[in-house]
C-alpha cells in the first residue's frame, strides 16, 4: 500500500485509537514482489517496492509511539512517523537478523557481515511475533532466498465499536451477535423440542389458572359476603376454586418434572460438547490457561447457559404475556386506578437499570476475592507438608486471615449495597399497594368501585410486580448466560488438532523420522528450536543430549505432534506428518514422559491404558520388560493396587517404570523415552536398559537421558545446544571429536567422582 | 585474573550496540547483559552482569556503586532490555463481558489494554503491589497502590 493511503487511513481513525491501532501493527504490507532499484531520499521515504512494512509501538527513547520498519529488496530501513529516516542497513551487508526477546517485548537485532551488531527497533510483546517473522524475512532476503513470511494484517480492534479486542483476530464481546448466540444455544433444546413446547404450554396454563381465583374471590365478596346471602353460590364457587387448585397443582408438578428432565439433559449435553471440544484443543491452549480455568468452562459456564435455557427462556415469553395481559385487564377494569397503581413502576425500572451495572461489578469483585482466597487455601493445603516442615503454620494463618478479611469486606460491602437497592425496590413496590388502597379505597367509599372489583385489582397487583422484578433481574441473568455461552462457543469454535480430518492418510509406519529445517517456539517470537535437520532411520536408536533447557523435550513434543513446527517440516516415512491422520499416527508412537502421569486406578489399568483389551499375561510381560513386575508383586494387591491420584502412592521410580510398561504394551513403531530412567538407581536402570535394549529392536527410538552412560547403546547421538544441533555421531565418534559432548561427559564424570560414584569403575567391575 | 568489582570495571558499547566490560584493563568480557535479580520485588537492587553464555560475571548490589560514566552506559542498556511499564495513573477501567478494559498513563505514555480473567492476570506481589498482564503478555506494574491518585485507586478498588 502506498504510504499516502496509510496516512489517510491514519487520519481517518479517531484520535484515541490512532496510537494503538498503529502501535499494534494493524497496518502492514504484504510482499509486493517487485524489485526496482531505489533511490531512498530522506524526504520521501515511502517509495514503492516495500516487501515488508511493520509498525512498531515504541519510540527510540522507549515511549509509546510509532516507528516503521521497512524492508525492500535492497535495504532495511527504520522510519519515524514524520517521515524522517533514522537507520538504513543494506541487505547485502546483513549476516543475520533476529528478534532478541527482552523483558516486556523484543528488539530487532541485525548482525552485519563485518560482525557489527545493530539493535534497530524495539517493540512490546503485542507485535514481537510479527517482528520475529520479519527478521526471518530479512534473513531470507539476505541469503538471496525467496521471501516466505506470513505477515498478514492483524485485527486488534473491533471494526464496529473500535474497542480493543481481548484476543488478536478474536471476536469483540460487545459486538457479538446476541441473537445468533441465543439461536445457537437454543439449538441445544432441539432434541427436546416437544418437551420444551410442553413446558411452555403448561407454564402458560398455570398463568391463566392463576388469574382465576381473584375473579372467584371478587364474585364471592360482591355476591355473597356483602349481600349476606346466597350460600349455594358460595359452595359452587368454592368447588370451582378447589378444582382449579387441584389442576394447577397437578400442572405444576408435571411442569417441574419436565424442568428437571430438560435441565438434566441439556446440562449433560452441553458439558459433553464442551469436554469433547476441549479434548481436541491444541496443547498451546493448555500452556496458556490454568487447568482450573478450563475446568470452569465445563462446569460454571455450562451451568449458566442451561439454567437460562430451561428456567429463563420459557418464562421470558410468559412473563411478558402475563405483564401485558394483566395490565390490560387492570386498565379494562378501571383505567384510572390502574394508572395510579402502576405509577411506581418506571421508578423501579430506573433503579434496576441504574444500579445493575455497579452491582454486577461489585459481585464480580467478590468473585475475585473468592478466587484469591481459594487459591491460597488450595495451595497451603496441598503444600501442608512443607508448611509443617518449616513450622510456618502461623505465617500461613496470617496470610489466610488477610485473604479472609478481604473477602469479608468485599462481601459485606456488596451485600449491604444490594440489600439497600433491593429494599428501595421493595419500598416502591409496596408503594403500589398503598396507592391501590388509597385511591381504590376512596373509590369504594364513593361507590365508584365494588369491593369485589377492588379486591381483584389488589390481587392482580402482585401478578404485575412479580414479573417486573423478574424482568429487572433477567437482564443480568441474560448477559451472564450469554457471556457463558460465548466462552463455550469460543472453545467449540477454536482451532482443533487435526484429529478430525478423516481424509488423513492411514499410514502403517515403518519408523523413519525426518526433520527438515524445523523451527519452533512455544512463543512464536522466541524460537526454542532452530534449523533442526536429521534423519532417523527405521529401527535406529537416537539419543538426544544437551544441557537442561536445550530443547530435548521440545524435539520429542514435535515428534509426537503435540506441537507443530513453525516452519520447516517433519516427515515420517517420507510423508509430511501433517498428512497422516493424527490419532492413527499417535497410536504408533509410545511415549514415556519426563514427568510420568498415572491415572487414579489400578496398576494394571494404567499399564493397559493404551491397549484396553490387553490380557493379564500381556500386562505382566510388559511390566517384566520394564522391570516393574517385582515391585508390583510386592504390593498387597499386586496389579490391582490403586496408584492414587496422579500415581501419588507410588515412588518416583515406580511411577516411571509403570509408565515404561505402559509404553511397551502400546507396542509403538516409534518409542520416545524422555528421562525415562532418571528416578531409578543405577542397578535398576541397567536392568531396564537391557529390557529396553531388547524392546527397541526394530523400533525407532528417541531417548533422552542426563546420565550419559545410559545412551551408550544409542546408534547415534544428537547433541543440542540452545535449540540447535551442534554435533551428531556415535558415542565413540563424539568422544574422539572432543567437542561439546566430550565436555558434557567429562563434567559429568567429574561430578560423579565427587559424589563417590565412578562410572568407569562400575563399568570395569562388570 | 582480577575479580571484577564496581571500582575496577569499565563498561562501554563497542562495537555499537554491544556492551563490553573490561576489568582493570586486564581482560574484557564482550556482550555483557545486565539483568535485574528481582525487578519487581527489589527494583533498583542486585543487578547481575551476564556474559554471552548466560553465566554471571558479577552481581552489583546497587547501580549507584558504579561511577557516573558506567552508570550511564548501564542505564542505556537497561532501558533497552526492560520494556515494562509502570502505571502512574489510571484514566479509565471497566469490566465488560468478563474482560477488563484499561486506559493507563505510564512512564512511556498512554496505553489501552485488555486483561482477561483477572484472577490469573492481575497478580498481587505484595499487599499493595500489583501487576497486570494483558492478553499479549505485556506487563503493567503498579508498585504501590497507595501512591496512586485517589481517582486511580478508586478504579482499582472497584474492580479488584
Ligand atoms: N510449555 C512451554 N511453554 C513455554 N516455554 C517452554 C515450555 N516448555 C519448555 N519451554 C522452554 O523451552 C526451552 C526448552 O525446553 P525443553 O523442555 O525442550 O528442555 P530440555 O532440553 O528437555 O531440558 P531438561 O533437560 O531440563 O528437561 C526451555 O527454555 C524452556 O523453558
Ligand atoms: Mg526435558
Amino acid at each position: 500500500m502506498p504510504s499516502k493511503d496509510f496516512d489517510k487511513l491514519r487520519d481517518f481513525l479517531p484520535l484515541s485509537l490512532r496510537r494503538n491501532a498503529f502501535a499494534q501493527g494493524v497496518l502492514c504490507l504484504l510482499p509486493v514482489m517487485k524489485s526496482e532499484p531505489l533511490q531512498p531520499k530522506e524526504s520521501e521515504p515511502n517509495s514503492t517496492g516495500a516487501l515488508i512494512r511493520l509498525v512498531a509501538d515504541l519510540l527510540e527513547n522507549g515511549d509509546y509511539g510509532q516507528r516503521v520498519l521497512e524492508v525492500d529488496s535492497d535495504n532495511v530501513r527504520i522510519l519515524e512517523m514524520n517521515g524522517a529516516l533514522s537507520a538504513t542497513v543494506p541487505i547485502a551487508e546483513i549476516h543475520n537478523a533476529r528478534n532478541e526477546p527482552v523483558v516486556g517485548g523484543g528488539r530487532l537485532e541485525i548482525t552485519t557481515k563485518n560482525g557489527e551488531k545493530l539493535a534497530l527497533i524495539s517493540y512490546t510483546h503485542t507485535i514481537a511475533a510479527r517482528f520475529s517473522e520479519a527478521a526471518r524475512g530479512i534473513e531470507q532476503l539476505a541469503k538471496g532466498e525467496e521471501l516466505l513470511v506470513n505477515l498478514k494484517p492483524q485485527k486488534t480492534h473491533c471494526e464496529k465499536c473500535k474497542r480493543l479486542l481481548p484476543e488478536v483476530d478474536g471476536v469483540c464481546p460487545a459486538c457479538v451477535d446476541r441473537g445468533k448466540t441465543l439461536l445457537r444455544i437454543a439449538r441445544f433444546m432441539l432434541p427436546y423440542k416437544y418437551w420444551a413446547i410442553a413446558l411452555a404450554s403448561l407454564a402458560f396454563l398455570t398463568t391463566v389458572l392463576n388469574l382465576v381465583p381473584p375473579i372467584l374471590q371478587g364474585r364471592l365478596i360482591d355476591e355473597v359476603l356483602q349481600k349476606h346471602t346466597n350460600l349455594p353460590l358460595l359452595f359452587q364457587l368454592i368447588l370451582i376454586w378447589v378444582a382449579i387448585a387441584l389442576t394447577s397443582s397437578l400442572i405444576n408438578i408435571t411442569r417441574d418434572r419436565i424442568v428437571a428432565k430438560l435441565a438434566g439433559s441439556i446440562a449433560a449435553d452441553l458439558r459433553a460438547t464442551v469436554y469433547r471440544a476441549i479434548e481436541f484443543l491444541q496443547l498451546t491452549y493448555f500452556d496458556k490457561k490454568q487447568v482450573g480455568a478450563i475446568a470452569s468452562r465445563v462446569t460454571t459456564d455450562t451451568d449458566r447457559v442451561w439454567g437460562f435455557l430451561v428456567e429463563g427462556v420459557p418464562y421470558f415469553l410468559l412473563n411478558g404475556l402475563m405483564l401485558i395481559g394483566v395490565a390490560a385487564f387492570l386498565f379494562w377494569t378501571n383505567w384510572f386506578l390502574a394508572l395510579c397503581i402502576l405509577a411506581p413502576i418506571p421508578v423501579i425500572i430506573t433503579i434496576a437499570v441504574r444500579f445493575w451495572k455497579p452491582m454486577t461489578q461489585m459481585f464480580y469483585k467478590v468473585g475475585q476475592k473468592w478466587a484469591r482466597f481459594y487459591i491460597h487455601l488450595n495451595e497451603s493445603l496441598n503444600g501442608i507438608r512443607v508448611v509443617k516442615a518449616f513450622a510456618k503454620e502461623d505465617s500461613e494463618f496470617d496470610k489466610f486471615t488477610r485473604r479472609n478479611m478481604e473477602l469479608r469486606e468485599a462481601g459485606v460491602k456488596a451485600d449491604s449495597r444490594w440489600f439497600t437497592i433491593f429494599g428501595g425496590m421493595i419500598f416502591f413496590s409496596s408503594l403500589g399497594t398503598i396507592i391501590c388502597w388509597l385511591v381504590g379505597g376512596a373509590m369504594v367509599v364513593r361507590k365508584e368501585l365494588t369491593l369485589g372489583e377492588f379486591y381483584r385489582i389488589h390481587a392482580y397487583l402482585a401478578l404485575i410486580y412479580g414479573p417486573i422484578q423478574w424482568f429487572a433481574a433477567v437482564n443480568n441473568w441474560f448477559s451472564r448466560a450469554m457471556a457463558g455461552a460465548d466462552r463455550i462457543f469460543e472453545i467449540i469454535d477454536m482451532e482443533k488438532e487435526a484429529y478430525l480430518h478423516d481424509n488423513g492418510l492411514k499410514l502403517d509406519i515403518k519408523g523413519e523420522v525426518t526433520f527438515e529445517d524445523v523451527r519452533f517456539g512455544y512463543d512464536k517470537s522466541n524460537p526454542v528450536l532452530r534449523d533442526i535437520n536429521f534423519v532417523a532411520k527405521p529401527g535406529e536408536m537416537i539419543g538426544l543430549v544437551g544441557k537442561s533447557g536445550a530443547g530435548k523435550s521440545t524435539t520429542i513434543n514435535l515428534i509426537a505432534r503435540f506441537y507443530e513446527p513453525d516452519s520447516g517440516s517433519i516427515k515420517i516415512d517420507g510423508v509430511d506428518y501433517r498428512e497422516i491422520e493424527l490419532q492413527h499416527l499417535r497410536r504408533q508412537i509410545g511415549i514415556v514422559l519426563q514427568e510420568p502421569f498415572l491415572f487414579n486406578g489400578t496398576v494394571a489399568e494404567n499399564i493397559a491404558y493404551g491397549k484396553s483389551d490387553a490380557t493379564m499375561e500381556e500386562i505382566v510381560e510388559a511390566a517384566r520388560a520394564a522391570n516393574a513386575h517385582n515391585f508390583i508383586m510386592m504390593k498387597p494387591d499386586g496389579y490391582d493396587q490403586m496408584v492414587g491420584e496422579r500415581g501419588a502412592k507410588l515412588s518416583g521410580g515406580e511411577r516411571q517404570r509403570v509408565s515404561i510398561a505402559r509404553a511397551i504394551l502400546h507396542d509403538p513403531r516409534i518409542l520416545i523415552l524422555d528421562e525415562a530412567t532418571s528416578s531409578v538407581d543405577v542397578e535398576t536402570e541397567k536392568q531396564i536398559q537391557e529390557a529396553i535394549g531388547r524392546l527397541v529392536a526394530g523400533r525407532t527410538t528417541f531417548a533422552i537421558a542426563h546420565r550419559l552412560s545410559t545412551l551408550r547403546n544409542a546408534d547415534r547421538l544428537i547433541v543440542l545446544d540452545r535449540g540447535k544441533i551442534v554435533e551428531v555421531g556415535t558415542h565413540e565418534e563424539l568422544m574422539e571429536k572432543k567437542g561439546v559432548f566430550h565436555k558434557l561427559v567429562e563434567t559429568q564424570s567429574e561430578i560423579q567422582e565427587i559424589i563417590g560414584f565412578d562410572l568407569g569403575q562400575a563399568e570395569a567391575a562388570k | 585474573m582480577t575479580t571484577p568489582t564496581p571500582e575496577n570495571i569499565r563498561l562501554f558499547h563497542e562495537p555499537r550496540d554491544v556492551l563490553r566490560m573490561t576489568v582493570n584493563d586486564e581482560y574484557s568480557v564482550v556482550q555483557v547483559e545486565p539483568r535485574w535479580a528481582a525487578p519487581l520485588s527489589h527494583p533498583g537492587q542486585l543487578l547481575g552482569l551476564m556474559n554471552s553464555k548466560g553465566e554471571e560475571v558479577m552481581l552489583l548490589p546497587k547501580v549507584a556503586s558504579l561511577n557516573v560514566q558506567n552508570q550511564e552506559v548501564i542505564q542505556r542498556e537497561l532501558d533497552r532490555r526492560y520494556l515494562t511499564s509502570t502505571v502512574h495513573k489510571i484514566v479509565s477501567a471497566k469490566v465488560e463481558f468478563g474482560a477488563t478494559y484499561w486506559t493507563v498513563i505510564t512512564e512511556r505514555g498512554q496505553r489501552d489494554f485488555v486483561v482477561q480473567s483477572l484472577q490469573e492476570n492481575a497478580q498481587w506481589l505484595g499487599e499493595r503491589h500489583l501487576v497486570f498482564v494483558d492478553i499479549d503478555h505485556n506487563r503493567f506494574e503498579v508498585p504501590d497502590l497507595d501512591k496512586l491518585d485517589p481517582q486511580s485507586r478508586k478504579f482499582i478498588d472497584s474492580i479488584l
